[in-house]
């Protein structure tokens, strides 16, 4: 899909205000969640634009420290680059992205993205946000901008426009009242988790002390473009259909939701029209609140078919197993990929899930590891709010202890969890958290005991391989010792003792796989039954 | 046993040892069991014997891997000595034999705690003494009295030792009785208490050998006050502190221990008697105001005593429980209350005179 083509369904609704006395509907709250939200909005855009356009995505992130809770942050890309008459739009406008009037599954649902980063610089420091990009086209922008915040509109305080040919977009700004941390809700954690998500993408993240971490591509696979697919009529709340009435260019009612919507056909207006007290070869534009909330009520009484689930992108079980293989580099993983389902009365969703042990699995705390939880709606990591989070419940409801794992929390194990769906039901518009739904609880649960079925089988043939390999370790540590003492009392050989013994703890370790292999239970130890009583009269 | 007969026993040990691994099979030791469910009180003879229950030490057995190991570093480092016809301490043997397992950060002996009972356990495999090994202990125990012994060509009298009396070493075999002008043998726990009588001449106005254990009898002390008691013919008295631990060690004297059953023949004086502390004296002598309160390991190791065969005679029984009734215990010191000589002019004779003393 051409730039110009993508950016030509910019619409406007004016809301910026409205967002500047509610930041903290948009992630700003907290001087480390608001660093987060910034890195979450510039690396989503990226991506997005990158896939969109079927361009690997290579993604530069720096982090630079200016003082005290005060940062500088510079993102680059490789995308399509911005055609110049939409910059004002991408950068200056909330709600005017290209999803939200698509009803598609991308990683930025709302749309309200990068115009908040500039927002947020702009209320924090005063400064202009600058960009520069370029399609390819032999132009390229340099571009500083802030928000008119009464009118909803950028407001561009210069351009400069020169010849080079390079494509991509890169975006600086300052910011106050932030801090950076390597904490598990930190931008570090965020582009680390991102990257195992996104295994066709390449990012460099340079931190405030000048550390750079290269996550490298481990696919060369685009995922496939979501396509967007036309609304499930199941799920549709009054307001949404108020607005796609004024919209539409259908001339009655009945032909508007049959276009308009999936799933809908003439037999099904038939049945909403029974339930209506008008006539629904009215003028959709004419529609009455009153109406809608009619119609709404109607579709909740009708059955429909389920909703069609090619809009859903999962990542696929290969690229997982090759981005955590690249990343978290497990002695052992598992990984699974489960078959559509749908939420809410018909929303598709489908659950995705690896585990991962040993190795870089797990997070590392202070002198220890442990269990880690990473969660992803539509790829993009879910960072704040774990405690309230469906997968959150979902993943400590399992019995670890079933699968082998003893001790889970204090574990190098980490468990990925992607949820992918046209409609993720987050609990609230900081969309770090999943509402509780019980299909999708039933969902990650279902895939979860799988893989910890097969880590079973994994983890158990491990184990009692670490115990024989400790016992024989322990016998051929004291057989030295032994058959030199030995020699001496017995006056023999000394090799040929340690030979005798070398070949008596092959033949043991022969035995406990026989064993294992036959009843497939570990080989207990004989009673320790020196249990001496030893006085200390003895001097 | 001889020289040569104890580098033999040991050699046939290494030698069964190498034929088992010829065999492919895993080289175990086999010795009597010393846990208590292989103890027993020979009540006609009132000492502890070992049963006949025997246990098995395997190399291929992690659990023992590491014992094993060291059991046998300890009877080559023996053999080596019985050959060299040296005696070295307990101590120095485990000095001897402690290095690092090549290839590893691991010590063939961490403590010399892990060595001393692995020496007992070897006397037992093979039924020979440690002394026979070429082992002894440190010297732990004080006599004093008027006794003469030789040792080694010289004669030692023991009532011309000043005030500080004769150390016993470990190994007292060579020592011969020359001389003796005493009644009975007095046995003290303390060694404050050895020295009270000591200052008081008890010893000389009374006519006894003293003799201090200075706590858990060593196997020297034991071993010479079994020999004062049967040579001699001389009566044996003991002195403890009135708890359950003062009494374990008369019982050890006088019946012999646990760990070191197979040797109580050699060690226990059965004739021994007990003449205080008793929980009967802090009433008789009022000494109500100086006694301690149990604490809970003390009250736990009067179960304990009540359990042995050995502490089922009633005198005991009685006295045991009603030293947890009362609750206190009383030290041999606590007669200073009293004055400093009451111990030594009223307390001892008194009770010895009319034989007020517990079997």
């Amino acid at each position: 899909m051409h730039a110009d083509e993508l950016f030509k369904e910019f619409r406007e609704t004016s809301i910026t205000e409205f967002f500047r006395k509610n930041r903290a509907h948009l992630g700003y709250s907290g001087r480390l969640r608001s660093l987060t939200t910034v890195i979450h909005e510039l690396v989503t855009n990226s991506l997005d634009a990158c896939e969109e356009a079927g361009i690997l995505p290579e993604i530069y992130i720096e982090i630079k420290s200016l003082g005290d809770s005060h940062y500088r942050v510079i993102s680059a890309d490789n995308g399509p680059g911005i055609p110049v008459k939409h910059i004002p739009d991408v950068f200056g406008k909330m709600l005017a992205g290209t999803k939200f009037h698509r009803n598609i599954q991308l990683r930025g649902q709302q749309g309200i993205g990068v115009a908040g980063v500039t927002l947020f610089s702009q209320t924090t420091t005063g400064k202009p946000i600058r960009v520069r990009t370029s399609t390819g086209n032999g132009k390229v922008n340099e571009v500083e901008l802030m928000i008119d915040i009464t009118k909803n509109r950028a407001e561009i305080l210069s351009n400069r426009e020169y010849s080079e040919y390079w494509r991509g977009t890169e975006i600086g700004c300052e910011l106050k009242g932030v801090k950076f941390s390597l904490r598990e809700q930190g931008p570090f954690e965020y582009v680390r988790r991102t990257a195992i998500a996104n295994p066709h993408a390449k990012i460099v993240f340079v931190d405030p002390e000048g550390r750079k971490t290269i996550f490298e591509r481990s696919s060369e696979k685009i995922p496939k473009s979501p396509v967007a697919v036309k609304p499930h009529p199941q799920g549709i709340e009054v307001d949404d259909l108020l607005n796609m009435a004024k919209k539409t260019k259908a001339r009655k009612v009945s032909s508007f939701l049959i276009s308009e919507f999936s799933r809908v056909s003439s037999a099904k207006v038939k049945e909403i029209q029974e339930r209506v007290d008008f006539d629904l070869n009215k003028n959709p534009r004419r529609l009455k609140w009153s109406e809608c909330e009619q119609i709404v009520k109607a579709i909740r009484e009708i059955k429909f078919l389920a909703p069609p689930s090619e809009g859903l992108v999962p990542i696929g079980e290969e690229q997982i197993k090759n981005a955590v293989l690249n990343i978290l580099d497990p002695e052992f993983d598992a990984v699974l990929t489960r078959p559509p389902k749908t939420h809410s009365g018909g929303v598709p969703f489908q659950v995705e899930v690896a585990v991962a042990y040993g190795g870089h699995a797990g997070r590392n705390v202070g002198d220890g590891v442990k269990f880690e939880i990473m969660r992803f709606a539509n790829r993009a990591p879910l960072i704040f709010d774990a405690g309230g989070c469906a997968i959150t419940q979902a993943v400590n409801s399992i019995e670890w202890k079933r699968y082998g794992i003893r001790d889970y929390e204090n574990s190098p194990f980490t468990v990925f969890i992607n949820i992918v769906s046209t409609h993720i039901p987050y609990t609230s518009a900081g969309k770090q958290s999943v509402a509780e739904e019980k299909e999708i609880i039933k969902e990650i649960r279902m895939a979860l005991m799988e893989v910890g079925r097969k880590f079973q089988t994994y983890y158990s043939r491990r184990r009692r391989a670490e115990e024989r390999e400790q016992k024989r370790q322990i016998l051929m540590k004291y057989s030295i010792e032994l058959a030199a003492g030995l020699a001496k009392l017995a006056n023999k050989n000394e090799d040929e003792i340690l030979k005798g013994l070398h070949k008596l703890i092959d033949k043991r370790m022969l035995d406990y796989i026989t064993e294992e292999v036959e009843e497939g239970r570990e080989e207990k130890e004989e009673a320790e039954m020196d249990d001496l009583f030893i006085e200390n009269s003895d001097q | 046993m001889e020289r040569k007969g104890i580098i033999r026993k040991l050699k046939s040990l290494g030698e069964e040892l190498v034929n088992d691994i010829k065999l492919e099979e895993s080289p175990k030791i086999r010795m009597p069991q010393r846990s208590i469910g292989n103890i027993i009180f020979n009540e006609r003879e009132n000492i502890l014997e070992l049963g006949d229950k025997k246990s098995t030490r395997s190399f291929m057995n992690v659990a023992h891997s590491r014992k094993f190991m060291q059991t046998i570093l300890i009877a080559s480092k023996c053999k080596e000595l019985v050959s060299r016809n040296k005696t070295a301490s307990i101590r120095e043997l485990y000095y001897q034999l402690k290095h690092t397992i090549p290839g590893t950060k691991e010590n063939t002996f961490d403590d010399q705690s892990e060595s001393d009972p692995l020496i007992v356990d070897l006397e037992t495999a093979l039924g020979v003494l440690r002394e026979e090994l070429h082992l002894k202990a440190d010297d732990k125990g004080t006599l004093i009295g008027k006794i003469k012994i030789e040792d080694s060509g010289d004669v030692i009298d023991c009532s011309k030792l000043g005030r500080s009396g004769l150390s016993i070493p470990s190994i007292v075999e060579q020592y011969k009785f020359v001389e003796v002008d005493a009644e009975y043998v007095l046995v003290i726990e303390t060694g404050a208490m050895f020295d009270r009588l000591v200052e008081e001449k008890f010893h000389l106005k009374n006519n006894c050998i003293m003799v201090s254990t200075k706590g858990q009898a060593a196997r020297g002390c034991r071993r010479l006050v079994h020999r004062l008691g049967n040579e001699l013919k001389l009566p044996v008295i003991m002195f403890t502190d009135g708890d359950p631990w003062g009494y374990y060690i008369y019982s050890v004297m006088k019946a012999g221990s646990m760990a070191l059953a197979h040797e109580s023949k050699r060690l226990g004086t059965p004739s021994m008697k007990l003449v205080g502390m008793t929980m009967t004296d802090i009433d008789t002598y009022d000494l109500g105001n100086v006694t301690e309160t149990l604490k809970d390991v003390d009250k736990k190791r009067i179960r304990e005593l009540l359990q042995y065969p050995w502490f089922q005679k009633k005198e005991w029984k009685k006295e045991l429980q009603l030293m947890a009734k009362k609750g206190v215990r009383i030290e041999q010191q606590a007669l200073a209350s009293k004055s400093l000589e009451f111990v030594a002019e009223e307390y001892l004779p008194e009770k010895i005179e009319n034989n007020i003393m517990l079997p």
